[in-house]
């Protein structure tokens, strides 16, 4: 019989300080916001239309009253639209650290099903600002969790990376041209780009889609750069098509105003400037709705309440979407976010 | 020629990349929210034993090499190659040290190891689950803290080093696992 993770900690104590570091993170990640008058929100996890990823599977359930009144039920898979209706309200800057929840995936090194999301929106912003609040927080986190640590060497899992001030940044296409030796107009293009594609070795065929094509690139050649470099990396501008929720920049409209944020090679967070335009938002919409048919997952409505939310008027606002897990595994300097949790999906479902 | 969907993809089996059969040694799902699931695969090497990664869509079609498994006898090691024989026909296997490195300190005398050859070349070996061995060099240990499970380094009949409880001594029989190289009982003879 394997031993659970409660069992042990009880056999050695000295485990504890490893699962107590989520307290430590969830601290410091709530007095940084407070103390930058953020109000911190706490939104339903089961709502009746949840987001709309097309890459991603929900938790559907249902709720029955004593009356027998029934409704399709979900567990969200981010906080996100209900935080944008309370930017519409009015709300101003807002943070909120909320479980989320994603079927069909497996229990992994970076992954657990049941996951703690950080998202914070601010108002009159866009994303560089929230790039500043990124590094800002994580650096925070981690003097306040490891004070001995020396942040121009600090150690994760036997590697070392330059944390101080200022992270790179480079955008896509950059990074394209850089690392995959790929121009801006190839990448733009999807019969230029499977061209190459195929010349570097991929697999193409007449079902290979220019987004494939995109990501296999990206994981292959681009992500594993960015974690050779040792320095932590907004990689930002991603092509409009991935970014479905994401304002366009203006001087390139082939570009929408996202960021990714990469660290010892994990994906720490992905932040938008938002979109504030409904009809634009339903049309993108309808588009993910159609690619969740094609993928054979779970069928939902749009939220026809955010699209009201926008049309009522939301200030301009740039908003990120954090994996806490992630964070506390660095902080606790462990390998998987498994480490982190005192009940690990794999152990408690026998998977 | 066969293939599997890579979301199938599992640590063990054989893959052709880059051309040769390569072992899986690591997967992982990803379902990062852009783009299509993915899995992240660590592959071995058969001629250099160096690792390499590569990540697939899970929806890939990805061919499986066709790799032959045989139950062969462990011989000896002669620098960087090690032997094996097939009990029956007494056919000899040769395979590079460094594709069993990690696992060499469970090879015992005779031990049964199933070969896998590919195109009738041999390009590695898979061990059992669990290996059985004498303890040749144990320390007497003091009980310390018995909250904290205590235990010791003994060393084994090939040379390897395993943490084991306190109450193991030399000259006793143990189970080790050969993947996380952890002790699992003692046998009583």
């Amino acid at each position: 019989m394997k031993q659970k993770t409660w069992q042990k900690i009880k056999a050695n104590q000295e485990l504890l300080p490893q699962y107590l570091m989520r307290e430590k993170v969830i601290d410091v990640i709530r007095e940084f916001f407070k103390s930058k008058q953020f109000h911190e929100a706490q939104t339903p996890v089961l709502v009746p239309v949840p987001s709309i990823e097309p890459n991603l599977e929900v938790f559907k359930t249902e709720l029955t009253t004593s009356l027998q009144k029934k409704r399709s039920a979900f567990l969200i898979m981010s906080p996100e639209y209900s935080l944008k209706k309370l930017l519409a309200a009015g709300i101003g800057n807002v943070f909120e650290i909320t479980r989320c929840f994603r079927n069909e995936e497996e229990a992994s090194r970076q992954h657990n099903p049941e996951f703690t999301m950080l998202e914070w929106y601010r108002t009159e912003a866009d994303y560089l600002e929230i790039m500043d609040d990124f590094e800002a927080l994580f650096i925070r986190i981690i003097q306040v969790t490891q004070p001995q640590a020396d942040l121009t060497h600090w150690e994760y899992q036997g590697e070392y990376y330059d944390l101080s001030s200022p992270w790179e940044r480079i955008s896509v296409a950059e990074a394209f041209e850089r690392f995959a030796h790929i121009d801006v107009e190839t990448l733009l293009s999807k019969s230029q780009l499977l061209v190459v594609g195929k010349e570097k070795g991929y697999r193409v065929d007449e079902t290979t889609t220019w987004e494939q094509m995109f990501y296999q690139i990206f994981f292959n050649e681009i992500e594993p750069s960015l974690k050779n470099s040792g320095k932590p990396t907004f990689i930002y501008d991603y092509p409009l098509s991935q970014a479905s929720l994401a304002r366009k920049k203006q001087r390139d409209p082939r570009f929408a105003e996202r960021f990714e944020v990469y660290l010892a090679g994990l994906e720490l967070g992905n932040c938008f400037s938002e979109l504030v335009d409904a009809p634009e938002q339903r049309s993108r919409f309808e588009a993910d709705l159609q690619a969740r048919k094609t993928l054979d997952k779970t069928d939902y409505p749009i939220d026809e309440d955010l699209l009201a939310a926008l049309e009522s008027g939301l200030p301009q606002v740039a908003g990120i979407a954090v994996g806490v897990d992630r964070l506390i595994m660095l902080a606790a300097n462990v390998d998987s976010v498994a480490e982190t949790l005192f009940f690990p999906a794999n152990e408690l479902f026998d998977l | 020629m066969a293939t599997t969907n890579a979301g199938n993809i599992s640590k063990g089996i054989y893959l052709i990349f880059k051309g040769i059969p390569q072992l899986v040694t690591k997967t992982e799902f990803m379902s990062p929210g852009k783009g299509s699931a993915i899995m992240r695969v660590r592959f071995k090497n058969p001629h250099t034993g160096s690792a390499q990664d590569f990540t697939y869509k899970t929806n890939e079609q990805v061919e499986v090499a066709d790799v032959e498994k045989k139950e062969m006898q462990f011989l000896y090691r002669d620098g960087d190659e090690v032997t094996f024989m097939d009990q029956r026909t007494y056919e000899q296997a040769t395979i590079p040290f460094s594709l069993i490195e990690d696992q060499f300190g469970y090879l015992t005398p005779e031990l049964k190891v199933t070969i896998l050859f590919y195109e009738e070349k041999a390009i590695g070996a898979s061990l059992p689950a669990h290996v059985t061995m004498r303890v040749t060099e144990a320390f007497d240990a003091v009980a310390g803290n018995r909250v904290n499970a205590p235990k010791k380094p003994v060393t084994v009949e090939t040379g390897i080093e395993v943490q084991v409880p306190l109450f193991i001594k030399t000259g006793d029989l143990i189970v080790i696992d050969t993947t996380t190289g952890d002790y699992l009982q003692r046998v009583t003879e």
